[in-house]
């Protein structure tokens, strides 16, 4: 079945809904690509972050099988920035067109109206606003997006436009195919207005370059990536905000566009670090920016800001140590990844393996001195090791009897004579916190040392007699 | 409120007296060097450790790895004080040597709040973030643990490494999983093993023995040395591991043993 065609299929007689057959019956040279749902999103996906060029409020209109077919723009307050509407139509369908898209466009005061029309007329309209209603009047009924078997039915009743049903008196229509399709209606005459549901999150401070002539040399990007950074920095100062994740959004002109995005570890404004930032972020890609054939529009948002007041240096300029931290923790995290600069938390929990996690730095220092109290730091020989295996290694131990310490064992295939045991220390597995699993063994753990003074901190899985007959043995960790 | 230049002068000079003995001079994040609390150690080293270089520590012997990061961790206890510190560890050091564990490190006398843990994928962004950390003038210490001998950590990375560390006074200790020596700008290089530690019965405080292999310090009594010493997290120095023993093995160390409690010692 054919689900959508171009032009000249079109002129040669075609529709959609037409069964391959008939198609290549009417014309035999039809050439045909079989429908790929994920190309076909993802292209679309593309389209829409390529139309951000215009307005950060972008978003798809889809079919009901959530199939997209098409991208929703919000211009309100946008259009006058490219010389008005039609301008911006036409430069919209020209940059299209020059992509190799064959595009209907259509500018309504509804969503709705918008979509209906560039549904259903072949040409760049622009509805102006308040003569939707009439507008829209000609319009089939096939234009409300209703299931194909409701517009069989309308058609039944002989109602096959908006204008036949927008006369119809409302209360029965409402009883036979329910309010949906009044709400539809309404809509798509400009009488309600349904909001576009953005594709990402509109941040609230934009800056913005557009060039005549695109640009692609490294040393020109650096310089508008600092000018826009200096622009933020007057918007977000004016607010007393500062932002916490940066967004650098790079349109090339032949229609590919690229994010990249940087987060602080507190409130920043100041330009030329956010511009350091950015290039090492730049330094650090694996795969490069590529300019193409330069790119037209560059753009700096802050999806996240908070407050930050005016920004106060030390007496002697400086700033201070906590500040010096926060920078490294930024820098580190732009150059590696937020998740591999790291700080230790303390959970409360007596499973070694699960009673600290790694938090990202970057998450600010939220960790307690007093979470670590659980574990003491008196001067008395360490009970838990400095090193932990993770997962615990299996070894072979030799015991003298089974519910005992080790007496020899053999990890990485060394032998270790054990000279002093200390344990055995049980830590059960916390059924409370289990529900519907099946128990691991319980844990008896021993602080061994070798004949050569280094120690290991082994463990017995299971019980002997109790839960397993033929309990394993494992390493878990390597005191200092 | 006005202080008189002489109230001022005398203060100095009190000052001046208690850092000779290297106990207050160690506290200061300013100073040069850091004692190790070890006499015949830091005697050796021309009063202590300079805290604008980098030292090598490397184990024995594979098995002594956790005895080396143990070694390690007491310098680092001793630079950083009660500053943050950077533990830059390569991806393939955590699966083979085991990742760093929190209870472990307040156990051993560091507070793991003060730490900042940073996994670079190879040595090539582990160079990066430690040099990026050395000049960060807020930090205590840097520990850079590599994975084998990576081939960038050369001449020049190192020198790079150490030029950093001279402008900011943050030391760079090098924990070494085996391989050759490395080139060049280091102060000092460490081989670590592990050493018997007290008590017949129970497990006393840990103990290593040390080896010097190189001594660049200014002012340097030798240039090598074997000591054996034990770390005491609670004074945070290391001591002389044959004159303390003051240790029984009767403590009783069934505290955070939720289980019995047993000794045992294997009959040689």
């Amino acid at each position: 079945m054919i689900v959508a065609l171009d032009r000249s299929a079109l002129a040669a007689g075609l529709s959609k809904g037409m069964t391959l057959a008939t198609a290549r019956a009417l014309c035999p040279s039809l050439e045909v690509a079989e429908r790929d749902h994920v190309a076909d999103r993802l292209l679309i996906e593309q389209i829409a972050s390529w139309m951000e060029r215009y307005t950060p409020c972008v978003g798809l209109i889809e079919t009901e099988d959530k199939t997209p077919e098409g991208v929703a723009l919000d211009i309100t307050g946008a259009a006058h920035l490219l010389g008005g509407e039609d301008a911006l139509l036409h430069d919209c369908l020209t940059r299209l067109r020059a992509q190799g898209f064959d595009a209907t466009t259509a500018i309504a005061g509804t969503l709705e109206c918008a979509a209906a029309f560039a549904r259903f007329k072949d040409e760049a309209i622009i509805i102006p606003r308040n003569t939707e209603p009439d507008a829209a009047a000609s319009l089939p009924i096939a234009a409300l997006g209703l299931p194909s078997s409701e517009v069989i039915a309308l058609a039944r009743l002989g109602l096959k436009t908006i204008d036949d049903l927008a006369s119809r008196p409302r209360a029965p229509l409402a009883a036979r195919f329910g309010r949906d399709l009044l709400a539809r209606l309404d809509a798509v005459r400009g009488v309600i207005e349904t909001p576009i549901t953005p594709r990402r999150f509109i941040p609230t401070f934009i800056t913005e370059r557009r060039f005549a002539e695109p640009i692609g040399h490294e040393d020109d990007i650096h310089r508008t990536i600092l000018t826009l950074s200096a622009d933020l920095a007057r918007l977000l100062e004016k607010q007393g905000q500062g932002g916490r994740r940066f967004e650098l959004g790079f349109f090339r002109a032949d229609g590919a566009m690229r994010r990249l995005g940087i987060e602080t570890a507190r409130p920043l404004r100041d330009p030329k670090i956010i511009m350091r930032l950015f290039r090492d972020r730049l330094n650090a890609l694996a795969d490069p920016l590529d300019p193409g054939f330069g790119f037209d529009v560059i753009r700096l948002s802050v999806p996240m800001a908070e407050a930050l007041d005016a920004y106060e240096p030390d007496f002697d300029g400086r700033m201070d140590l906590a500040e010096d931290l926060a920078a490294l923790i930024e820098k580190l995290g732009v150059r590696l990844h937020p998740s591999r600069v790291m700080r230790l938390h303390a959970e409360d929990t007596h499973i070694p393996e699960r009673a600290m996690r790694y938090l990202p730095a970057q998450d600010g220092n939220a960790a307690l001195a007093t979470e670590w109290d659980l574990w003491s730091d008196a001067d008395l020989p360490p009970l838990r090791p400095i090193r932990l295996l993770d997962p615990p290694e299996p070894v072979e131990v030799i015991a003298e009897v089974p519910d005992g310490p080790p007496i020899r064992f053999r990890w990485r295939r060394v032998f270790h004579v054990v000279v002093k045991a200390e344990g055995p220390e049980r830590l059960a597995p916390e059924w409370w916190r289990m529900t519907g699993q099946a128990l691991p063994p319980t844990r008896d753990y021993y602080r061994v040392e070798n004949e050569q003074g280094a120690r290991f901190w082994l463990f017995r899985g299971g019980l002997y007699e109790r839960e397993t007959n033929d309990p394993r043995w494992f390493v878990h960790g390597l005191f200092g | 409120m006005p202080v008189a230049s002489s109230d001022l002068q005398s203060l100095r000079q009190s000052i001046s007296k208690i850092g000779r003995d290297g106990s207050l001079r160690a506290m200061d994040p300013a100073a040069k060097t850091t004692a190790t609390g070890h006499q015949s150690i830091d005697q050796a080293l021309g009063g202590g450790l300079a805290r604008d270089a980098l030292h090598e520590v490397s184990p024995q012997s594979p098995s002594d790895l956790a005895a080396a990061t143990g070694f390690a961790l007491g310098l680092i206890g001793r630079f950083a004080q009660e500053r943050d510190w950077v533990w830059i560890g390569e991806e393939m050091t955590r699966h083979e040597g085991g990742r760093v564990y929190g209870p472990g490190l307040k156990n051993f006398g560091l507070d793991p709040v003060r730490l900042l843990l940073v996994a670079p994928r190879g040595a090539e962004d582990g160079l990066k973030a430690a040099e990026d950390a050395l000049r960060c003038a807020a930090l205590g210490a840097v520990l850079f643990e590599p994975w084998g001998h990576p081939k960038q950590l050369d001449l020049v990375a190192l020198r790079r490494l150490a030029l950093a560390a001279e402008e900011s006074r943050v030391p760079l200790i090098i924990l070494r999983h085996g391989g050759q020596n490395l080139p060049g700008s280091l102060r000092t290089r460490w081989r670590v093993a592990a050493a018997p530690s007290e008590g017949r019965e129970t497990m006393g405080h840990p103990r290593f023995t040390l080896t010097l292999l190189l001594n660049r310090q200014k002012g340097a009594r030798s240039a090598s040395g074997i000591w054996t010493v034990e770390w005491s997290h609670g004074e945070r120095l290391f001591r002389p591991a044959d004159s303390v023993d003051h240790f029984s093995a009767s403590i009783d160390r069934s505290i955070a043993s939720s289980g019995s409690f047993h000794t045992y010692e294997k009959s040689a």
